[in-house]
């Protein structure tokens, strides 16, 4: 269930990632398709930092002589940043269903008080998530998976805006 | 990022376009660097260091036309988010409707002053949300950005014309002259200038949106130009724009000084009668034969943007 959750969330993020790379380069006024490829993308790139994470975990506890000892710290890592995460997500997933609501100042609201300030803090809640998991259970297998995701978490979205660069710059 | 209140912003500073013949006019770098300079804006500094030049010192007329060509897409994000089309709509159509309700119904033009990359009139076109016979024109003196609004209106088969243009020296007579962003552009007495010129025949009533002054917009303004902008310029002049911003009583009285004729009001201080402030409020002036109309066809929502007259 741990890893379920992590693998959900690390989807959405991974999509959203997709998305904000695509904004603001296309303007056009109908583009509901170009976002959803643009997320799409996103979430597909996001499985490749996942299987990445995974394949680490995996050849930890194939290596390991203590193979039930570091799954458990994993779920207890892995519950801890669920700690973290959830609420985040809880609180962006709760924002969309506000702005579903066909009133401007109240989609506006929902921009100013969510979308812009946790698109800024989000870094911040991915470190934190991963610092709370690695002091559940301070070992190096842990460490290493926790940054290999972060690195990976916070590069998503640069290389997705790197590729967006290059593949308008070509079209120019 | 400490920007002073006094300084321009960067884009108003790298191109420059004759006021009557619409001619560019080339930029020098250096010129800008030291404007700058003096006014001890390094962000800007730092941003002007790194554009392009040519052999003389010029700054890159290529290059700025693309700079700012990005930064409008940019900054369109932004109005999607915000909802700006539709906020756009919701206040021009009350307008239009009170024009129809007191005089014989023709074709109504709207022009779009400094309508950059046509955001605005490209939404209303594209979600048809004014009626058939309102002619919508953009208007800008940036060729670039024309050009871009054109390309991409005509992408979407959009209706809507953009004009390399003065918006008062256009050939149609504008019934609504509408802006966004732009008033707090207007410096001291250009800004009762401006307004002057919404005096003439046909002309019927504007509606300028512009950034709401209030102590928490230069903040709330660096957030979202910091979450959303990736061109440094844009989060310079986003969180300028948001500390030049004028308040709602200078509005209206460059307003009423500039164009008496017109009942003047500021529409959208408040949320919800709420002492919260929003991003922008709107500037509105109307021809006194329009104005019960306006209101009546504003109905609750004159209560609920909050009023200042």
């Amino acid at each position: 269930m741990i890893a379920l959750g992590l693998w959900i969330l690390a989807t959405l993020d991974a999509a959203f990632a997709g998305y904000r790379a695509a904004a603001g380069r296309n303007g056009l006024i109908r583009k509901r398709r170009y976002y959803l490829r643009a997320m799409i993308l996103g979430a597909i790139l996001g499985q490749v930092a996942v299987a990445l994470a995974a394949g680490i975990i995996l050849i930890t506890l194939t290596l390991t002589p203590d193979r039930l000892g570091l799954l458990r710290d994993y779920n207890l890592a892995g519950a801890r940043m669920l700690l973290v995460y959830v609420p985040y997500a809880v609180i962006i997933l709760f924002a969309f269903l506000v702005r579903s609501i066909p009133s401007v100042d109240i989609r506006s609201i929902t921009s100013t008080l969510v979308f812009g300030p946790f698109t800024l803090i989000r870094p911040a809640v991915a470190i934190a998530g991963l610092v709370y998991g690695m002091l559940a259970a301070p070992r190096l297998e842990i460490s290493v998976v926790a940054v290999t995701v972060l690195v990976m978490m916070l590069g998503l979205e640069r290389a997705l805006s790197s590729y967006r660069r290059l593949s308008s710059s070509s079209t120019n | 990022m400490r920007i002073p209140k006094q300084s321009p912003e960067i884009s108003d500073r790298i191109v420059d376009f004759d006021g009557g013949t619409l001619e560019r006019r080339p930029v020098m770098k250096s010129e800008v660097l030291r404007e700058f300079q003096a006014l001890n804006n390094r962000f800007a500094v730092r941003v002007v260091e790194k554009l392009p030049v040519d052999q003389d010192g010029v700054l890159d007329p290529q290059a700025m036309d693309r700079l700012l060509v990005t930064v409008h897409c940019e900054m369109q994000r932004m109005s999607e988010e915000f909802q700006h089309g539709q906020r756009m709509a919701e206040l021009l159509n009350p307008l239009l409707n009170a024009i129809r309700d007191a005089s014989s119904p023709r074709r109504l033009t709207v022009v779009d002053i400094g309508c950059g990359s046509g955001f605005v009139l490209r939404w209303l076109a594209a979600h048809r949300a004014v009626p058939d016979d309102v002619d919508l024109i953009g208007a800008d003196y940036n060729p670039a950005l024309i050009a871009e609004a054109r390309r991409l209106a005509e992408a979407e088969n959009l209706g809507c014309q953009f004009k390399v243009a003065n918006a008062f020296r256009l050939e149609e007579t504008a019934a609504i002259y509408i802006s966004t962003g732009i008033l707090h552009h207007f410096r001291g007495s250009s800004l009762t200038q401006l307004f002057a010129q919404h005096v003439r025949p046909g002309t019927r009533a504007f509606l300028h949106f512009d950034f709401h002054q209030s102590p928490l917009a230069p903040f709330g303004s660096w957030l979202f130009h910091a979450a959303r902008m990736r061109q440094p310029l844009a989060k310079h002049d986003g969180v300028l724009s948001a500390i030049r911003a004028y308040t709602a009583h200078e509005l209206l009285s460059a307003a009423r000084a500039g164009a008496p004729t017109f009942t003047s009001a500021v529409y959208g201080t408040k949320l919800w009668q709420l002492p919260i402030p929003r991003a922008f409020h709107s500037l509105v002036g109307v021809l006194p034969e329009y104005h019960d109309a306006f209101i009546a066809n504003l109905g609750s929502k004159a209560l609920s943007l909050g009023v200042i007259r």
